[in-house]
């Protein structure tokens, strides 16, 4: 029986699972190493998942309209809350008002919390841009949440070449 | 909230305010003994018509129920000798001790409190399915569908108490499916495309998966055998095969509703209908059997006993009238 598109999108998040920022942060932090080995995994993941999503999804079109819809895939499975703020040719705002990083356990500290958001966040940002953008998509951060505001606001740009 | 349900709300109030006042009303002032005979087998007649509609919705609520344990304790048996065939539930069980077994060493090895409560988790889980499955097992065996039970005897002392426990709760044939229920939604957790949130308790899949992602970055580390990693994305593979077909067939089935239903008739039953009950019979027996027996004086003196038990009878039409909702409900 074919599978709905529900079910396979279901199958290949369940299938490449991110390793739980709770419990690698903690483990990482005590070792004193395996930032790098954590990014190339979190790369491997990353392509697997964003380039399943966009075959799932028949997304053949690279632009941000194709971003927004690839975030809004992964982040509704993740259970986090977002809000789309701005979308057009050039630009994608979204804000997330829950991140896994919040759930890290209360001894780690805010610094080390912004250096792991940065890995984590980065591995998928070049992801997205290396599949769907192209060289001249950017993305950044302002990690807002893990300051201790209330959204953290992710942007995805094209960058105008001369 | 739905509409019915606020004017439900609504009259409950009401109708308790309204009481509390004509009880408050009734103690102030004086009434005469006929009138007051007259009022009380008024009220009396209209108590014991309540009753026969209570019996009534009883009948129906039980009627309900009834039907509902017939469909699904005849599903429960073509679960147990179809979709749990007896070689299924001993490759499910033998995966679970599997992964129990490696998990509890994981546990061990492990001084990250985090990391080692999600491996605890997983350990607490596979027991958890291990023991239903069990327990399915045993009533296979009853039902002369299978003959011996190997499950039992690989169980350790801890998870034999927990498998007692648990059998000694499945009397009837409709709670087989409960307990294939509580297998799956062990196993995948919530249906929706939402699976987890933090606050809320993760499936041992997702455990699993996560587990494994960790595991892998520690062989990237060099701190575990590649070994441990592909045999629990094995079994996990083949866990997730076997236990999502039982899953959508339980879906298909739409036995989570079914049990949910059966859950409502069964409160309804309960807890209702004898609120309803005490409220209304109680203020009835006072009113029919004691107060005629009382004398002028007495029944002056006893005068703000009446006005209470009045008022619990209205409290009791309040009880019926939700009753009767719920009923509706299921």
């Amino acid at each position: 029986m074919k599978k709905t598109v529900e079910e396979q999108m279901r199958a290949l998040l369940t299938k490449y699972a991110y390793p739980p920022v709770e419990v690698v942060i903690p483990i990482l932090e005590k070792t004193g190493r395996g930032e790098e080995e954590l990014a190339s995994q979190l790369h491997e993941i990353d392509m697997s998942v964003l380039s399943g999503i966009m075959k799932i999804l028949n997304l053949k079109e690279k632009n941000m309209r194709t971003v927004s819809k690839m975030f809004g895939v992964i982040l509704s499975f993740y259970g986090q809350k977002y809000e789309p703020v701005e979308l057009s040719e050039n630009r994608f705002y979204l804000s997330v008002s829950d991140c896994p990083m919040l759930h890290v356990g209360k001894n780690v500290n805010t610094a080390v919390k912004s250096k792991f958001c940065d890995v984590f966040c980065s591995s998928t940002a070049k992801v997205m841009a290396q599949l769907v953008l192209g060289k001249e998509g950017s993305c950044s951060w302002d990690k807002a949440l893990i300051k201790g505001g209330r959204k953290c606001t992710v942007a995805f740009e094209l960058v105008k070449t001369k | 909230m739905n509409h019915s349900r606020k004017v439900l709300i609504v009259i409950l109030v009401g109708t308790f305010l309204v009481a509390s006042f004509l009880a408050w009303r009734n103690i102030t002032s004086s009434i005469d003994f006929a009138d007051l005979r007259i009022v009380l087998t008024t009220t009396t007649a209209a108590f014991g018509s309540l009753l026969g509609i209570i019996t009534a919705g009883l009948m129906f609520t039980h009627g309900k129920f009834s039907e509902l344990a017939s469909e699904l304790g005849e599903k429960s048996l073509e679960y147990l000798s179809g979709t749990l065939s007896l070689e299924k539930v001993q490759i499910i069980g033998n995966n679970l001790l599997a992964l129990r077994k490696t998990f509890s060493l994981l546990e061990t090895q492990t001084t990250v409190e985090v990391e080692k409560n999600l491996y605890r988790r997983v350990v607490e889980k596979t027991s958890s399915i291990y023991v239903n499955l069990a327990v399915l097992s045993d009533l296979k065996i009853q039902q002369g569908l299978a003959e011996s039970d190997l499950m039992i005897s690989a169980m350790d002392p801890q998870l034999y108490v927990n498998y007692k426990e648990e059998r000694s709760r499945v009397k009837k044939e409709w709670q087989i499916l409960v307990t294939i229920k509580q297998i799956v939604d062990t196993w995948e957790g919530s249906k929706t495309l939402v699976p987890e949130k933090y606050e809320k308790r993760t499936s041992l899949q997702q455990d699993l998966r996560n587990s494994i992602s960790l595991l892998g970055l520690k062989e990237r580390l060099g701190k575990d055998s590649k070994h441990v990693r592909a045999e629990t994305e094995e079994i996990c593979n083949e866990l997730a095969e076997d236990i999502d077909k039982i899953g959508k067939q339980l879906h298909q089935d739409r036995i989570p509703q079914l049990l949910s239903q059966m859950e409502n008739a069964n409160t309804i039953r309960g807890k209702y209908f004898y609120f309803a009950l005490a409220f209304i019979a109680t203020p009835l027996f006072i009113n029919l059997l004691v107060l005629p027996q009382l004398s002028i004086g007495t029944a002056s003196f006893f005068q703000p006993i009446i006005s209470i038990t009045s008022s619990l009878s209205v409290m009791g039409i309040a009880f019926l009238l939700l009753y009767i909702n719920r009923i509706l409900d299921v």
